[in-house]
């Protein structure tokens, strides 16, 4: 989606920090256009971040704020938040040819009005980078109350590998989200608007959203299904009917649904949604498709299905039963507009056996529906049962037999057992119910033996044979390794197929009789008809038909409004990148996944009864707080349903953009140095040691705890200390430069602690203060003044002690020297500044030479501020060496001069 | 009472600024009744882009014609606030600022009660005004796109340049009789070894080459009328000349004076005791092995803080309490470069805290590497020098050494000694330009507008404004170029309308009024019959001198009108239900 746009501005000032807005407006007023580049979604940079500042003691947001919002007003400045700049290279005529992007956000930024409500629903925290990570954020989020521009935006880092994985399309980090949030019927209702059988899929689905879970690659998946269990469960026990009926606008155009299998059904849902009118034809007495007639009551129970029909007739969808659908053409005839053909994959397939006269033989679906809805159970009692094939239907049939009192349950197939098509899952839990495995073999006669007795005689397979494909071709047996098993009844469960003969004159079938349709829209040959399900895919799961029903009912809606069909269904982002998630949560706890409460098998083949256990509340939530919040927003919809001015939009991608412009600043401003490269100090480990970006956030107007608070047990620290100098002027970390501002922030904090906690000690450990701006040195007096403790000496360790303080071990080298301890109970290390590698790689038509140090040089450092090697690309502020905000100013505008002098000689050349 | 006014009341909490101390939805609440009043709110941050939005809403919505905004120092953002006030639709003089931080809640921090209850006074006072509030506008004059720079040092001419480049001419004026300033006799300098003898020459050929720079040496300002945009100096050049000049805006780049240590201290009068300008000015034209007097110098002391950093004490009546900032980084250096040179010299650099800020640091450790011995003394017991029987000697206690004292006989001892402001009378007696307490230039404000000063269109760079290394004072040389382009490069300035109005009728020319404004701004006018005061309006700064001296109270500023004040004060002045 690249979007090409061509602008023209004079200067391009390249991150929206103090230095970027001082130089564009400099710019702005000299009356030059620029255009101000931001990534983050808000301008304001670091300063705005911070509590006061030196040595005036003005507040952050007094100095910011103002710079800030004449920057978004300025007449000649054009501000790009959320933007980054992807190359800049130089024209012939000493212009600057420019690619950029813009980031989606997600919130129509036109719209929003920052009222924040959509933050306040979110569902999904995040670490808080404003906060330095002390506290938590929200996916949707206003990044901090001064903002500019003050829009929300929703962080994305990609679809939830579940979501991305869920072929029915739902959201599981959403309503995982959602429960997790204590919003039940919020996480129902989300789910209900994609896929209606919500009940269902919490009992059968085989949920291969919890394979691809990426807590799954550490002690185990989220239990998503049984979330679902729970939620559904809650949500029908306070709402045995739908709180909702048919939707306001309803249509004249008809459509039919041949099948009330989860295609059919699903389908019909959501074109009822869309106000048409719909009709479901189901052959058999009950709806439902093989959710009911194909599952046994001990995973699908029949209350819970029709409670999940409820969903689909509620909206004004008629099912029609016992009304087998013979004909297209008769549908079309009673005035239908549109069909969705979903029969299933109900056809079974019998395989002849010699002797099959001489014992009770019978097909799957057969024995299941009797099972399920017959008015009696099977007569198998005290019999030997047995079931033919590896699949998962034969599994349902010998697990509900052996819940039928019979004598043996023996399962009879051709692979190995771990070559079984079913679930493993099925198989253990059907061993442990009793049912025999006789694996890897062929069925060779039915016989009986002297005594009258029905046996199956088995052969042993000693190769099967695969096509290119990994479908079973053919097999051979060998001879001479026969065995018999008791056989009083013989089940066949060895493959189903399309229930699709009615159509074959006037549909295209393929080889295999399933419907062919177009892969994208599902539309059959007769353009009015769209299939799904199994009736299309062959045998699938639930999930893979109610995707199919969900799609196809897309594509129909858009037929009948007359609208094209050439468009994608679902663009979604890719993918989030689970390695990259399992990196970085390293440092989070170790929870296995919860256990799910099962009744042990004795008791489990005594009836019916779902033997699996709904977790209780607060199990259900502590399963979703596992959640690992893969891809950030967890689309959980909260905001989108709150937002009063329908902002939200998931469709948003990136905006590519070029353009020219006549001069480039580079302002993009400096990273801060992580102390957890100082091992010895503690940062990271000991929670009471934090760093000084953080300290200036508890001390914030904005701050996370409202007050001065140590983040082990939250007590008012009592004797702070202050160290300075880590990872600056240290060669063990390669930073042999002095930051230019510890000295001076550090004496700031201690002011402010001493304003926030009158009753508190703070000490400073120094190497030399430098305090060498205008009003620094007497700042630093006045520190002395109110009581700080200034200590020379490096501090070499910090130690933990029992009740969460600090032992710090220092060398004091004023006093009478030595190695001296000293016991704090917050400490704070100040770090300094490390040069912002991105801004390296914005040029690409040479290289902008650096320092050793990796920050910009300037070539002529005392006669030529601000320029580059690169003439007409400048640099402003903290891109070419740490400085403080005066200094950070005065560059900026010094750059801003060098640049008008340039775009001026451009002009005039 | 009606006023027919629609006045919209907005307090901010200054993030605990104020709210920490003035309780300001209480404040919002007794207001709420006043007359005029339709709304009363308060904000966290008032100034923040989302909180003036909704004031522009509110204005909009409300069809306000008034607004009161009770927050920080107008100086921070009154003008941030008019600009909204225009953006929402009322002219930007219906808006009153009310200083509800410095004049009440950080003056009151001990009284939360008190200063809640002079709160809702002083927003009362505002709204007294903003209901007598009109419509002015703006005066536009056209600006004149020439500058002058005060002083042609590496800054002056280096401000001179940048302002030719962006199409500016300039006018270049140097006291003395060759430009080039401090440190045009200089050798190799931080932090990249240049010659500061070369970086003057090469700036100078440019200067010299440029046909829109005009550089006038042995000159000095002795005059100058006029206003931002618009102003007229006179120079005296050479011993009788004068140049009358007409320039838009003005750069002072005055520089620094050395620090002159007193006779005796730290041994300065002694021989071989210097400081460090003195050093440069031999050592810098030497080549090869270090001599003083002819003799090479063997052993030789740094002394630091020298003249910086001071404690007032009786010695010392009246200290220079700031650090010279650039000192230690000129120090170091010259440790390095003197380690660069031929022969067997040991330094000692004996410091209080070695401040090589930010990349200076690879200096200072250069130095070290190189063998220049570094030793803190202690604040409160500097280093000794004397002159004994063996020649001078250093007596220094090591603090590194556990307080050691330690004894140096060195040939030469150098005294880094600061910068300190320059002497300036003339230039300043003309200028009107305030200082900071250290007594350099003052700025309007130290981060938000650093090289701006209370002189509209006059501007300040370089160590004029504070200690500063060659480079940092290049970069404010620059930022004042920068914001002279601001104001001159779109041909015109606004100037504030707040301008004393004579009342004609009531005017009978006394003259008192034009005795007592300082800026010129008062002329007679008249020939029907009556004379009566004239107010030139670019030249008023509504400073308001005129108005209590007229004996017929027929002046007035525009926005402070009698009324108003009087209004304010009744405000102001009724009982305040207790709070």
């Amino acid at each position: 989606m690249s979007n090409q746009k061509n602008m023209d501005y004079d200067v391009m000032v390249v991150g929206a920090g103090t230095a970027g807005m001082e130089a564009s407006l400099s710019l702005g007023d000299m009356g030059f256009k620029v255009l101000l580049v931001e990534k983050n979604p808000s301008i304001g940079g670091r300063t705005i971040l911070l509590s006061k500042v030196f040595p005036t003691l003005d507040c952050a947001s007094c100095i910011s704020t103002p710079k800030m919002a004449s920057s978004a007003h300025h007449p000649n400045i054009t501000l790009m938040t959320y933007s980054e700049v992807d190359a800049v290279t130089k024209n012939a005529d000493g212009s600057f040819h420019v690619r950029m992007h813009k980031k989606p956000t997600y919130v129509d930024q036109t719209t929003c009005t920052g009222c924040g409500q959509c933050e306040s629903v979110c569902t999904v925290p995040i670490p808080d980078e404003y906060n330095y990570n002390m506290i938590a954020r929200r996916a949707a989020h206003i990044p901090f109350p001064q903002a500019v521009p003050k829009k929300a935006v929703i962080s994305r880092g990609g679809q939830a590998p579940c979501m991305h994985t869920c072929p029915a399309g739902v959201k599981p980090s959403g309503f995982v989200s959602l429960v997790r949030a204590g919003k039940y019927e919020e996480g129902f209702k989300l789910h209900l608007a994609d896929a209606p059988l919500v009940g269902s899929l919490s009992r059968a689905c085989y949920a291969p959203c919890e394979g691809e879970c990426t807590r799954d690659e550490m002690e185990g998946s989220v239990n998503i299904r049984a979330i679902k269990r729970f939620m559904v469960d809650w949500y029908y026990d306070r709402h045995p009917e739908p709180d909702y009926g048919p939707v306001e606008t309803q249509l004249d155009s008809k459509v039919a649904i041949i099948g009330s299998g989860p295609g059919g059904l699903t389908a019909a849902f959501h074109l009822a949604k869309q106000g048409h009118q719909v009709t479901v034809f189901e052959a058999e007495p009950h709806a439902g498709g093989m959710l009911r007639h194909g599952m046994p009551a001990y995973r699908m129970p029949n209350a819970l299905l029709d409670r999940d029909i409820k969903n689909i007739t509620a909206l004004g969808v008629e099912i029609k039963t016992n009304a087998k659908v013979e004909s297209i053409a008769a549908l079309k005839q009673q005035g239908y507009d549109a069909v969705f053909v979903g029969v299933g994959n109900q056809n079974p397939r019998i395989i002849p056996i010699t002797g099959n006269d001489l014992t009770d033989v019978t097909d799957c679906m057969d024995f299941l529906k009797e099972t399920n809805v017959g008015e009696q159970l099977p007569d198998i009692a005290g019999k030997d049962f047995v079931v033919l094939g590896g699949g998962n239907v034969a599994l349902d049939v010998a697990r509900a037999a052996v819940r039928m009192g019979t004598k043996s349950v023996s399962i009879v197939c051709l692979e190995e057992q771990d070559k079984m098509p079913a679930h493993e899952f099925e198989v253990r839990e059907a061993i442990e119910e009793g049912v025999k495995l006789h694996t890897g073999v062929s069925t060779k006669r039915i016989y009986n033996d002297d005594a009258g007795k029905s046996k199956l005689e088995v052969l042993k397979v000693d190769a099967i044979n695969f096509d290119e494909k990994g479908r079973m071709t053919g097999f051979s047996t060998a001879e001479g390794t026969e065995q018999s098993i008791d056989a009083d009844v013989v089940v066949m469960a060895v493959g189903l197929s399309p229930s699709t003969l009615p159509f074959e004159s006037e549909l295209h079938l393929n080889g295999n009789k399933t419907i062919l349709t177009d892969k994208k829209t599902l539309q059959t040959s007769d353009p009015m008809v769209f299939a799904g399900g199994d009736a299309v895919l062959g045998p699938s799961i639930i999930v893979e038909a109610m995707g199919q029903g969900r799609k196809a009912a897309f594509y129909i809606d858009r037929m009948l409004k007359g609208e094209d069909l050439d468009v994608p269904f679902e663009s979604d982002l890719p993918m989030a990148d689970k390695e990259a998630i399992v990196g970085c949560s390293g440092s989070c706890s170790c929870i296995p996944p919860t256990a799910i409460r099962e009744h042990d098998p004795i008791k489990r083949i005594q009836s019916f009864e779902p033997y699996e256990e709904t977790m209780t509340e607060s199990e259900a939530r502590d399963s979703a707080n596992r959640c690992l919040g893969c891809g950030e927003c967890s689309q959980c919809q909260e905001c989108v349903n709150v937002c009063p001015g329908d902002c939200i939009d998931f469709n948003m991608r990136t905006d590519h953009l070029e353009m020219t412009v006549g001069s480039v600043i580079v302002s993009t401003g400096y990273e801060i140095l992580d102390p957890a490269g100082k091992e010895l100090m503690g940062y990271g480990t000991y929670p009471n040691v934090i760093s000084g970006p953080q300290m200036d956030r508890l001390l914030a107007p904005t701050r996370p705890y409202n007050g001065v608070l140590r983040p082990s047990d939250g007590k008012e620290p009592e004797n702070i200390a202050i160290v300075l100098c880590n990872g600056s002027r240290d060669h063990t970390v390669c930073n042999p430069l002095c930051c230019r501002i510890g000295c001076m922030y550090s004496a700031k904090h201690a002011q402010l602690v001493m304003g926030a906690l009158p009753l508190a000690d703070v000490t400073i450990y120094y190497i030399d203060l430098r305090a060498f701006g205008k009003g620094y040195d007497e700042f630093y007096e006045q520190s002395k003044g109110m009581g700080v403790q200034y200590t020379k000496g490096k501090v070499a360790r910090i130690d933990e002690l029992e009740d969460g303080n600090l032992k710090v071990h220092y060398e004091d080298m004023e006093g009478e020297g030595g190695l001296r301890e000293a016991e704090h109970d917050l400490v704070v290390l100040t770090v300094g500044f490390l040069p912002n590698l991105e801004s390296l790689k914005l040029y690409k038509g040479g290289e902008v030479e650096t320092d050793a140090h990796a920050y910009i040089r300037e070539p002529d450092a005392i006669a030529q501020p601000g320029r580059t090697n690169i003439d007409g690309l400048f640099a402003a502020g903290t891109v070419i060496g740490a400085r403080d905000i005066p200094d950070t100013v005065l560059h900026a505008c010094a750059s801003s001069a060098q640049a008008a002098g340039y775009i001026t000689k451009l002009r005039n050349a | 009472m009606a006023t027919g006014r629609r006045i919209g009341v907005f307090i901010c909490h200054c993030g605990g600024n104020i709210s920490d101390y003035v309780e300001v939805a209480k404040v919002a609440e007794a207001v709420a009744s006043e007359p005029g009043v339709v709304v009363s709110k308060n904000h966290m941050f008032t100034c923040s882009d989302a909180a003036q939005q909704e004031m522009i809403d509110d204005i909009r919505e409300l069809k306000l014609d008034g607004l009161v905004i009770a927050s920080c120092s107008p100086k921070l953002h009154m003008f941030t606030f008019r600009g909204m006030a225009e953006r929402g639709g009322i002219n930007q003089y219906q808006y009153v600022h009310v200083n509800l931080r410095e004049q009440c809640s950080w003056a009151h921090t001990n009284d939360k009660i008190g200063a809640t209850e002079k709160g809702i006074a002083l927003v009362r006072a505002g709204i007294a005004k903003a209901a007598l509030s009109t419509p002015l506008t703006a005066l536009r004059v056209d600006t004149i796109p020439k500058v002058l720079v005060i002083g042609a040092g590496v800054s002056g001419l280096r401000a001179a340049l940048a302002c030719s480049d962006m199409g500016l001419s300039v006018f270049l004026v140097e006291k003395q009789k060759q430009a080039g300033g401090a440190v045009k006799n200089w050798g190799k300098m931080a932090p990249d070894n240049q010659r500061g003898s070369d970086i003057v020459q090469k700036l100078l050929d440019e200067v010299n080459a440029r046909e829109n720079i005009m550089l006038y040496t042995d000159a000095e300002m002795v005059q100058k009328s006029g206003y931002i945009g618009d102003f007229k100096v006179t120079l005296r050049v050479g011993e009788s000349d004068s140049v009358e000049l007409n320039v838009g805006a003005m750069i002072v780049a005055t520089g620094y004076d050395n620090y002159q240590p007193a006779a005796g201290e730290f041994g300065y009068g002694l021989d071989g005791v210097v400081t460090l300008p003195e050093f440069r000015d031999f050592a810098d034209q030497q080549e090869g092995e270090l001599t003083y007097n002819g003799k090479p110098v063997k052993n030789m002391a740094f002394i630091y803080c020298v003249g910086s950093r001071q404690k007032k004490s009786k010695a010392c009546p009246e200290p220079n309490e700031y650090c010279s900032r650039y000192c230690c980084n000129a120090g170091t250096h010259m440790a390095v470069t003197l380690e660069g040179r031929p022969g067997e010299l040991n330094q000692y650099h004996l410091y209080r805290d070695i401040r090589t800020y930010g990349h200076n640091e690879l200096i200072y450790e250069d130095a070290r590497r190189k063998g220049a011995v570094f030793m803190r003394y202690p604040d409160a017991e500097p280093p000794v020098v004397s002159n004994g029987s063996d020649g001078l000697g250093v007596l220094v206690k090591d603090q590194l050494m556990g307080g050691e004292l330690v004894e140096i006989p060195v040939d030469l001892v150098v005294l880094v000694t600061g910068m300190v402001p320059k002497k300036n009378e003339t230039l300043m007696n003309t200028l009107k330009l305030p200082v900071s307490k250290d007594g350099f230039l003052n700025e309007l404000h130290i981060k938000l507008r650093p090289v701006e000063t209370v002189i509209d269109g006059v501007f300040i760079a370089g160590s004029a404004q504070s200690p500063k290394t060659m480079a940092e004072s290049v970069g404010s040389a620059l930022a004042a170029v920068s914001k002279s382009g601001g104001l001159l490069m779109k041909g015109y300035v606004d100037l504030e309308p707040l301008v004393a109005k004579v009342d004609t009728d009531k005017c009978i020319w006394c003259d008192e009024c034009l005795k007592a404004c300082p800026y010129g701004a008062i002329e007679r006018t008249g020939g029907d019959g009556k004379e009566v005061a004239l107010v030139v309006k670019s030249l008023c700064k509504g400073e308001g001198g005129c108005v209590p001296v007229c004996p017929r109270d027929a002046i007035e500023i525009e926005g402070y009108t009698d009324r108003q004040i009087t209004a304010m004060i009744d405000a102001c002045s009724r009982e305040v239900v207790k709070a």
